[in-house]
């Protein structure tokens, strides 16, 4: 066997073993050993591959950013700031058709300007605002749908976990990804919006509370003017600290997640969300979360080293070059693997294996990276929404305890979302100076 | 990240249950100590203009380390990616296929991480004996030998979890309730 039928077999190999069930970074990890052993022919190159992955690569002061963003996200999802951003946009919005659902896109945006986990958003806002949308008369498969599909933005709007990790792996910087997701994230939510005030109006049926809630003469919340301030400051205090910090060249990102981390820990404590055992669940969580994305990426380190040993992405791009696609005919069949990749694998685990077997590919057309990888996180997002594994419509199923609502109907609701989604990529795709113009 | 349906293994009261427990508690101690000596930090270079030397090394060093801290317990608490959806309904369907399945993943996570060890190993050896260090002499110095310890030690525990879930998944094929 030549190089290249070596590198397309672990790659052949690799993603039936992860649809089979198998760890994902045991995957990408033992498939490139055993491919590296039969490219050299020793198994000294192997080893050493491993252990450069598990602990060179991970020497990196930018790996810093992963666990400090992770930890500020389940601060601020145990502080209770979700809640309070959703009673806020709830009172602002009552007066729009189908407000509730506005309000769930625009708290959802503005939680993921703090936190940069999607699953934190998919968990809060189900317990949060879909309660609340079926107390007001909404049917549950459209408050499902509008939580599933609105957790999505939590990796696009910065800071997002998932934006870090491709900056690590194609080594571009955290801040121009961060830069680069604030324009896609909100016209992704004004769509959403827009899709969600249109079917208030053209399908009350689907929606089920077509009117607004002030008409039923029963507003959800009335909040004095100094509690929305209340409610809201913590909010705009960490968005200034982190995001303003990283733009104003204050901090690094590693920096502005220390200090997210603490300023969330501040907050939770002030609003006494958050005692010792708390705090030492929050620690250890976070370090399961860190612990499983690093070995990943260590696992993804290997497998993308041995692609190039194999040298198969050269050939791929050779081939393709050869073939005239064309760099949107590239683009759509990239697309529509990250989408066939996300039914049944995670974001982060999508992005480690397709990216570095595409970057080789793409890079001939002289694309900025920063682009494509924005491309490449909503489309692998839009995976979290569709059967049979969207990772987020699992999480509001086990999060919710309301036993009307089914698998079947998160899935059916977040449907139109997830088409909207891929509305919003090829707009992105069209148009690079959303993503990098500013 | 956290997939819906997880694989637990509890091992409570027995002594590799305390060392995991150790290691999964210094690592969580470890990213608090992060955020401290990063916001420190930056309160000494703003306010006293004076950046506290190193902070670089030891978060780099100290990434390592969390991540070899809480592989283990992160392995033991089913939070290691996978994607289950056609696992778990193999295993409903054909209980006994599905465990000797499962077993079989187990032991390649034990295959995976042993390689670790064996790389591992005479790197830390390398790094005592010739006594490596992070940083710039005369400014600041952190030896590296303990991060490579804490490799080692965290990737054998990961392959003693795995044998572990290996068993268990075994015990199931026998037809016997774990």
């Amino acid at each position: 066997m030549s190089g290249i039928d070596i590198g397309l077999v672990s790659v052949l190999a690799i993603v039936v073993l992860i649809y089979a069930g198998l760890y994902v970074p045991i995957a990408l990890g033992l498939v490139s050993f055993v491919a590296v052993w039969f490219l050299r022919g020793s198994t000294d190159a192997p080893v050493y591959l491993v252990t450069l992955a598990a602990s060179n690569s991970l020497e990196d002061y930018v790996f810093g950013v992963i666990p400090l963003f992770v930890l500020m996200g389940l601060l601020v999802s145990h502080s209770d700031m979700g809640r309070d951003i959703y009673q806020v946009a709830n009172q602002l919005l009552n007066r729009v058709r189908g407000g509730l659902g506005v309000a769930t896109v625009a708290a959802n945006a503005a939680f993921a300007a703090i936190t940069g986990v999607s699953i934190a958003s998919a968990s809060v806002f189900a317990r949060i605002a879909v309660p609340e949308m079926m107390k007001f008369g909404y049917r549950p498969r459209f408050a499902v749908g509008v939580v599933a599909g609105s957790s999505v933005l939590g990796m696009l709007i910065p800071p997002s976990v998932i934006l870090i990790v491709y900056a690590i792996i194609t080594e571009q910087s955290v801040a121009a990804l961060f830069k680069a997701g604030i324009v896609p994230g909100v016209i992704l939510s004004l769509a959403y919006i827009a899709a969600i005030v249109a079917m208030a109006y053209l399908a009350p049926g689907y929606v089920g509370a077509g009117r607004a809630i002030v008409d039923q003469g029963d507003s959800p919340s009335h909040l004095p003017a100094g509690e929305i301030v209340a409610k809201t400051a913590p909010l705009v205090t960490l968005v200034l600290l982190v995001l303003g910090g990283i733009y104003g060249g204050v901090f690094t990102p590693t920096e502005a997640g220390a200090v997210g981390a603490l300023g969330a820990l501040i907050i939770a404590a002030a609003k006494r969300k958050l005692d010792r055992s708390a705090l030492w669940a929050v620690l250890v969580e976070t370090g399961h979360i860190v612990a499983s994305i690093l070995m990943l990426i260590v696992a993804a380190t290997m497998y993308s080293r041995m692609l190039g040993i194999s040298g198969l992405p050269n050939e791929l791009g050779e081939w393709i070059g050869r073939s005239d696609i064309g760099l949107y005919g590239v683009l759509a069949i990239y697309v529509a693997l990250l989408i066939a990749l996300g039914t049944l694998v995670d974001t982060t685990s999508i992005i480690l294996i397709m990216v570095p077997l595409f970057l080789p590919i793409v890079t001939p057309y002289e694309i900025d990276l920063v682009w494509f990888g924005i491309i490449t996180v909503v489309g692998a997002e839009i995976g979290l929404l569709t059967p049979p594994l969207g990772i987020s419509c699992y999480v509001i199923k086990s999060t919710l305890t309301d036993e009307r609502v089914s698998l079947k109907d998160i899935f059916a609701g977040a449907f139109p979302f997830a088409v909207i989604m891929l509305f919003v990529l090829i707009l992105l795709i069209a148009f690079p100076k959303l993503s990098v113009g500013l | 990240m956290n997939e819906p349906a997880r694989q637990t293994v509890g091992m409570t009261g027995k002594p590799f249950s305390v060392l995991l427990s150790f290691l999964n508690g210094a690592g969580s101690v470890l990213i608090f100590a992060l955020v401290v000596l990063i916001n420190l930090d930056i309160v000494a270079r703003f306010v006293f203009n004076a950046p506290i030397g190193g902070v670089t090394e030891l978060v780099e060093l100290s990434i390592v380390a969390i991540v070899f801290l809480q592989i283990a317990d992160a392995i033991r608490a089913g939070r290691l990616t996978r994607s289950d959806g056609l696992y778990s309904r193999l295993c409903i369907r054909h209980p006994r296929l599905g465990h000797g399945v499962g077993a079989v993943f187990d032991i390649a996570g034990a295959m995976f991480f042993v390689t670790i060890v064996i790389g591992g190993i005479p790197r830390l050896v390398d790094a005592w004996q010739r006594g490596y260090f992070s940083g710039i002499t005369g400014v600041f110095v952190v030896p590296v030998w303990p991060v490579r310890l804490v490799v080692v030690i965290g990737a054998l525990s990961a392959v003693v979890v795995f044998l572990l879930l290996a068993f268990r998944n075994l015990k199931g094929v026998l037809g016997k309730q774990p």
